[in-house]
């Protein structure tokens, strides 16, 4: 019986993952303007950005050289994927985009922290960034070849 | 059979479907070497190549996913396997600082012949809840449940877990982190007991799922009874971590964990232990014991990420008696001490990843056949296919 139910749970799922669902564009990743900044982190939140989607992960980072402020868009996983502090170092690398004219607002393609790079998005802007995969890994449930 | 028939349909379905309709889609393919495939006394070379895919979808604040993987082993193809997952996951915000995170996900695993005893269909649930603290420190939680159902039904277990974990940030650069995990693993059924019970006149046992003939009043009449118990093994661990930023390309860490088993033991007492399966009698439940280990991160010229590790380990296996080379037991509990150095490195290009891997393990066991040492590598590619739109 709980056989059943797990494979069903399984084909379930399976068959799900591969629908399609339609997807709005909101502001998108300009290749044409991205920028490379390096800063310290100011504050950390987690608020929508997208319609429909989870709400993603802020950074506010200064910039060392002009102490301008950044909104760094990261994505929502990393939120819990990685662990951001207030005064760590970030190096980032994204596009720059400006709603209303004033704010900087980067979304992310690169993040480089403590001998660490995270790739978020590749050169075009598509993001790398997966769903439930990262929280797998974390739980540990690979093969046993390392125990 | 029958459950083979299902997967293969799945794994058709989602090979063969449009990945088009996913938002992103990968193919990865990796090929490893090892001179010690089972990881034993008796060292033994291998290689095993595994091709695998990945997709996802995101619906509002859900994610789908499924990926499958299929392994092969030159000198021993009757090992090979497929790996099947699929899953869903949701993050839901509490406010600016505060989330939680929901995953319910199923696997099933499906080895050829000789080790078809160990298939099996899992089902996970995770739950997770992170805040921060303060823009400093960062509390976090998480709660997972798995239940695993194998071919050979002995090895069929439940197991919960929970972990509270608490770092602070300090301007140094310095990470402090500790942790607390509490584990259960309970095996379902790992005894079976058959007796054949003499029964006499219209009476019969009632316990149990008897195969005999109830019926025939006044004459002897017999019944096998099947009869199952279960054993669980409680858990509790301490960990602590240090980790040193300096600058952006470099990274240092050190750990430290100690784990006790505060209840039952492990029920089998001896599984052979084999590179790439999983032994349902050696997880982190199974053992008592330490483990120290030390990571450097830092990031090369073209942006090559290099990770370099160290790991000591000593762990105890309640439940678990060590023998001579000639399967004689000696009385005492199995304790084996590993040394393992990794080596890591990882080059991402526009649509793929390449990573090339190495690790040397000694393991030292008061039980000679786990007393072994092994090298490991490993050289894989990830392409990358976006499809959906980039946001």
């Amino acid at each position: 019986m709980m056989k059943r139910a797990v494979l069903t749970l399984l084909l379930i799922l399976s068959l799900i993952s591969i629908s399609s669902f339609g997807q709005k564009i909101q502001h998108f990743y300009n290749v044409d303007k991205e920028i490379t900044v390096e800063g310290m982190i100011q504050e950390i939140i987690m608020e929508p950005r997208y319609k429909d989607t989870a709400p993603f992960l802020v950074v506010l980072l200064e910039e060392k050289k002009t102490q301008k402020l950044y909104q760094v868009e990261i994505s929502p996983v990393w939120f819990f994927d990685h662990d951001f502090h207030k005064g760590e170092n970030l190096k980032v690398k994204g596009s720059l985009y400006s709603p209303d004219g004033k704010s900087l607002n980067i979304i992310a393609r690169e993040v480089q922290s403590r001998g660490e790079t995270l790739f978020l998005r590749d050169k075009h802007g598509f993001p790398n960034w997966r769903g439930g995969k990262g929280q797998m890994k974390r739980r540990g449930k690979g093969k046993g070849k390392f125990y | 059979m029958k459950m083979r028939k299902y997967f293969t349909y799945i794994a058709l379905a989602l090979i063969l479907s449009p990945p088009l309709l996913a938002d992103s889609f990968s193919l990865s393919f990796s090929q490893n070497m090892t001179n010690n495939l089972f990881q034993n006394r008796y060292a033994e070379k291998d290689q095993l190549s595994t091709i695998g895919y990945y997709l996802d979808k995101s619906l509002n604040k859900f994610s789908l996913y499924a990926e499958g993987s299929y392994s092969h082993l030159f000198e021993n193809p009757s090992l090979s396997y497929y790996v099947q997952d699929a899953g869903m996951d949701f993050i839901h915000p509490l406010n600016e600082k505060s989330a939680f995170y929901f995953s319910l996900a199923g696997r099933g695993t499906f080895y050829r012949s000789d080790y078809s005893d160990f298939n099996y269909l899992s089902a996970n649930f995770f739950a997770a809840f992170k805040s921060y603290l303060s823009q400093t420190s960062i509390f976090k939680s998480n709660y997972s449940f798995e239940y695993k159902n194998y071919k050979d039904s002995v090895y069929d277990f439940l197991s919960n877990a929970l972990m509270l974990s608490f770092d602070k940030y300090f301007q140094t650069k310095t990470t402090l982190k500790g942790e607390i995990d509490w584990g259960y693993k309970h095996f379902l059924h790992p005894y079976i007991y058959e007796e054949e019970v003499v029964i006499n006149g219209p009476r019969y046992y009632m316990g149990g799922r008897g195969k005999g003939n109830p019926s025939g009043q006044g004459q002897y009449q017999y019944q096998t009874l099947t009869q199952t118990e279960g054993q669980g093994i409680q858990v509790i661990s301490l960990s602590a971590l240090i980790a040193q930023g300096l600058g952006n390309s470099v990274g240092l860490s050190f750990s430290g964990m100690r784990q006790w088993v505060i209840s039952g033991q492990n029920p089998f007492a001896f599984i052979e232990e084999f590179y790439a399966v999983e032994n349902p009698s050696y997880d982190r439940f199974s053992w008592d014991g330490f483990q120290l280990g030390s990571q450097l991160s830092f990031l090369l010229p073209w942006n090559i990420q290099m990770k370099l590790g160290y790991t000591v380990s000593e762990k105890e296996f309640p439940g678990i008696e060590s023998l001579d080379l000639e399967g004689n037991l000696l009385g005492i509990m199995r304790k084996d001490k590993r040394n393992q150095i990794e080596l890591r490195t990882e080059k991402n290009f526009s649509r793929f990843s390449v990573i090339l891997s190495y690790s040397y393990m000694s393991n030292s066991s008061n039980d000679l056949y786990f007393d072994w040492n092994g090298h490991f590598l490993s050289l894989g590619i990830e392409w990358n296919m976006p499809l959906g739109v980039g946001q």
